[in-house]
């Protein structure tokens, strides 16, 4: 038997009781009464008035018993039969808070739909009964642990709120089923909007669990890509970006998209999309460099995949020291250097270079030479000389091949070619402490970094296994050499650095990972952080309009007594009446005073 | 105070002493004076006495001379002497003083309406407030003014003030005192002592609050204050101290009627929250003091 209050707002109420003793306190303070003579009182014994002391009388107290019935009632206090320990019912709710769980239905969003339900079981427990709540985003949260406190189950619901990451279900379905194997009386119920195809867990095991999938409309337009494309070396005015807008509804649709760079207008496009049809949008000329944000002008069901954002940058012209004794050398990056307005290449003899003077440029370039000291400004090693230090080499191999390349590192967004592109000569490299090699070459005896980029004392340092023309054709490897050295004007933790939400990216910060939970631009550790969803996953959001799947074995049935719950404030109320008659009782007696 | 006092016509003060001076309609038998209406008894003639008077079939039949006498037809004063010391305005809820007013102005119209004559007396402090004699019922009017502009003020010794009044008006009549009695029974018998010595029939009217029988009602713990004297006394009605009060005030009653029984003074007790009209249309008559006309 367990004891608890439906109204426990209501204990407000038990500020009466001090009205009460105020009032009482107030009625035996030292009070003047004047009378008509003393004569007769005179003839009573006088008694000194202590104000200070509490002494409650029978009226009093029959007063503070009928205050106390009432606000007894008024609490409505409740008493239960609650089962033994052990056969309470285990509740495990799992909701899906990822992004696609923001779409509008006609009720509400999903979210809330699911919510919802999920608060219904929770009021639905009896004293005694456990509740775990689980979000499922891009990661598995626990909410809240196993807790019989349902009131702060439903106020962590009411907090809870779906991110703008994709959803991986699959982790929070294999704890939930972990749970179930612990002890088999619990019951599982997942609230979520995907298809249980779709859940990364396979149907038979998905029997063990309440499957709830929520949602139906289609009607969703989003950003589902943005390219930005900057030539190095040139200033903002000359990117262009592409934004891939894409429907996923069974509907044609029209919108507008909307381009702001540093929060000026940029650009301003209907777009006409057919159903579930993609349109490339490509926008030039930006007014300006910063921060751009592409947004669609749609009305959809979900707004949280309508929106992009990127950054458009000044990059300053080539400013580049050669220090090479091949003329050929010298002349291939002259000529680089000639394709691109403002840019100053110089070239210096090795012996004539002196390594411990400040450069004069942005970057060195080093052919054949390698320091034994580090430099004071970025470097890029081509064809470094075996035995260096600094980009380790092991031999030259001929007739190399590029095989492999990291296509997200900055040096090499936008290169396409490189799987083409063949080396008559190139050293072997080593992969030193302070990089990692982004472009693998290979020949008959093996793979071997072909290009190592890192950073060594706060500066970049590139390493390249060979010079500009060691290529028969020799565009890609000049191309690749214009984005190493492109990367390596760049001061590291400059760039904003572009991510997906819910996807983990390496950061230097602590921890050394970063996940954006949220779409938009953040500034995390002084770095400017770039989120979006481009999630077709996530944007997809058009269901068959749900249903339930109950799960096969249920939970042991939970024997209740019937009524288990039985409110007693009538009874309260009911003594109260009877302390009423009791406390006039007591008045009237004392207004008669004693026989 | 209550206007309509139609109620009390056709009722009169039963008034058997306190014969005044000047012709009335009242008529006090034993005391034959030589004119009259109603023959009384018959004196041996005296010189000096109306011949008129002589009764001539006496004088036929028994050979003496025999003057007839009368029954004296006198008119009658009531004096209303109302207590207005402080002591009447508390227990303040209990309202003595407008009961006090009330019975005043409904004895004085009963007197009025039988056309006995009326003075009305204000008791309160060294000097009260006495009107000339009212004659007649129009002078109704002037009494409810007199009482309605008198205010309760200040300390009264009942006593002296009743010594005062008989020796400023010697001529005997009815007099009405309307007090609370919240003194010293020695204090009244004395007053009512002198009035008696003056040969006036005296009736005592007693205006008691509700909360000066139940004091219950009025407080439970408090520093009592005489509104008269100021006097202070820190009194916990304790049911102890209660039974006491209750005890001394039957006995301050019972002293009050004692006196009254004593002094051949009818005495009555009116609860300020009763009926005035009750009191003067039953009780008074149950007591002989009023009677219809």
């Amino acid at each position: 038997m367990s004891f608890g209050v439906l109204n426990p707002a209501g204990a407000l109420a038990f500020t009466a009781l001090a009205v009460l003793i105020a009032l009482y306190l107030r009625g035996r303070r030292r009070r003047v009464v004047p009378v008509a003579t003393l004569f007769l009182w005179q003839r009573v014994p006088a008694q000194a008035l202590d104000p200070e002391r509490f002494r409650p009388d029978l009226l009093f107290l029959a007063q503070l018993a009928l205050l106390l019935a009432l606000i007894g009632g008024y609490l409505r206090p409740y008493l239960e039969d609650v089962m033994p320990a052990g056969e309470g019912v285990r509740l495990l709710i799992v909701l899906d808070a990822s992004a696609s769980m923001q779409a509008r239905e006609d009720v509400g969003t999903r979210f809330d739909v699911a919510r919802g339900r999920a608060r219904a079981l929770v009021a639905q427990l009896l004293t005694g009964d456990e509740v775990m709540l689980v979000a499922a985003a891009d990661r598995t949260h626990v909410v809240l642990r196993w807790t019989a406190d349902h009131a702060r189950a439903l106020d962590r619901l009411e907090a809870l709120e779906p991110l703008d990451t994709p959803t991986d279900l699959a982790p929070a379905l294999e704890l939930a089923l972990g749970e179930v194997r612990a002890r088999p009386a619990t019951r599982v119920v997942v609230l979520t909007d995907l298809p249980r195809e779709a859940s990364g867990v396979g149907l038979e095991r998905l029997g063990a669990v309440d499957y709830v999938q929520i949602g139906r409309t289609d009607d969703n337009v989003a950003i589902a890509g943005l390219e930005l494309d900057e030539p190095p070396f040139h200033p903002a005015s000359d990117a262009t970006v592409t934004v891939v807008v894409r429907s996923y509804g069974r509907a044609a649709r029209r919108v507008v998209l909307e381009a702001t760079v540093g929060g000026a207008p940029w650009t301003r496009r209907d777009v006409v999309l057919a159903p579930r049809g993609t349109e490339q949008v490509l926008l030039t000329h930006p007014p300006g460099a910063g921060e751009l944000t592409v947004a669609l002008v749609a009305d959809d069901a979900l707004p949280v995949d309508d929106r992009a954002v990127g950054w458009l940058a000044d990059r300053e012209p080539l400013d580049v020291l050669v220090v090479t004794g091949s003329p050929a050398v010298a002349a291939s990056f002259g000529a680089l250097g000639m394709t691109i307005g403002g840019s100053r290449v110089r070239t210096v003899e090795p012996a004539v270079w002196d390594a411990g003077r400040e450069a004069d440029a942005r970057v060195v370039v080093l052919d054949g030479v390698a320091p034994s000291a580090p430099l004071p400004v970025p470097a890029l090693y081509v064809a470094p000389p075996a035995g260096n230090d600094t980009c380790p080499t092991e031999r030259i191999a001929e007739g190399a091949a590029v095989i492999d390349w990291e296509a997200d590192h900055p040096a090499l967004r936008g290169l396409g070619a490189l799987e083409a592109l063949t080396l008559t000569g190139t050293a072997e490299l080593g992969t030193p402490a302070w990089g990692t090699a982004i472009v693998l070459a290979a020949t008959e005896r093996g793979a071997f970094p072909f290009l190592v980029a890192g950073e060594r004392d706060g500066h970049r340092i590139a390493c390249l296994g060979a010079a500009p023309l060691a290529s028969a054709d020799d565009l890609p490897l000049l191309l690749l050499t214009l984005g190493t050295l492109a990367w390596l004007e760049e001061r590291p933790g400059d760039a904003p650095l572009p991510v997906q939400t819910g996807v983990a990216v390496p950061f230097a910060g602590d921890p050394p990972v970063l996940v954006a939970e949220r779409i938009g631009i953040q500034r995390v550790g002084g770095r400017i952080v770039l989120a979006n969803l481009f999630d077709d996953r996530e944007s997809d959001i058009g269901r068959s309009g749900g249903g339930e799947w109950p799960a096969r074995a249920r939970p042991p049935a939970i024997t209740t007594v019937p009524g288990g719950r039985r409110e007693i404030g009538w009874w309260l109320y009911v003594a109260a009446a009877g302390l009423l008659v009791v406390e006039w009782g007591v008045w009237a007696r004392r207004a008669r005073g004693p026989a | 105070m209550r206007q309509d006092l139609g109620y009390l016509s056709g009722l009169a003060l039963h008034v058997h002493r306190g014969m005044g001076e000047r012709p009335g309609d009242r008529r006090f038998p034993g005391r034959p004076q030589s004119a009259g209406i109603e023959l009384e008894a018959h004196s041996p003639y005296a010189p000096g006495d109306d011949l008129r008077h002589l009764d001539w079939n006496a004088v036929g039949r028994l050979d003496a001379l025999l003057v007839r006498r009368f029954t004296a037809e006198r008119e009658v004063v009531v004096h209303i002497l109302v207590d207005l010391s402080a002591s009447m305005t508390v227990p303040a809820r209990d309202d003595k003083l407008g009961a006090a007013k009330e019975l005043a102005l409904a004895l004085a119209y009963v007197a009025l309406s039988a056309n006995d004559a009326v003075r009305l007396a204000l008791l309160a402090g060294p000097a009260p407030r006495i009107s000339p004699v009212l004659r007649q019922r129009e002078s109704v009017a002037r009494v409810r003014q007199m009482l309605a502009d008198a205010g309760a003020r200040g300390l009264l010794a009942l006593g002296e003030t009743l010594e005062s009044y008989a020796r400023r008006h010697p001529t005997p009549g009815l007099a009405i005192v309307v007090s609370d009695l919240m003194m010293d029974p020695a204090e009244v018998e004395r007053g009512l002592h002198a009035l008696r010595m003056r040969r006036y029939q005296v009736l005592l009217l007693h205006v008691v609050g509700p909360g000066e029988l139940e004091p219950g009602r009025e407080f439970s713990r408090g520093l009592l204050e005489d509104v008269e004297s100021g006097a202070t006394r820190p009194v916990v009605l304790t049911p102890a101290v209660l039974a006491r009060y209750r005890e001394t005030l039957d006995q301050h009653l019972g002293a009050l009627e004692a006196l009254a029984d004593r002094s051949e003074t009818v005495y009555a007790r009116l609860v300020s929250d009763a009926s005035v009209a009750e009191f003067v249309t039953v009780e008074l008559p149950r007591l002989g003091v009023i009677r219809r006309r």
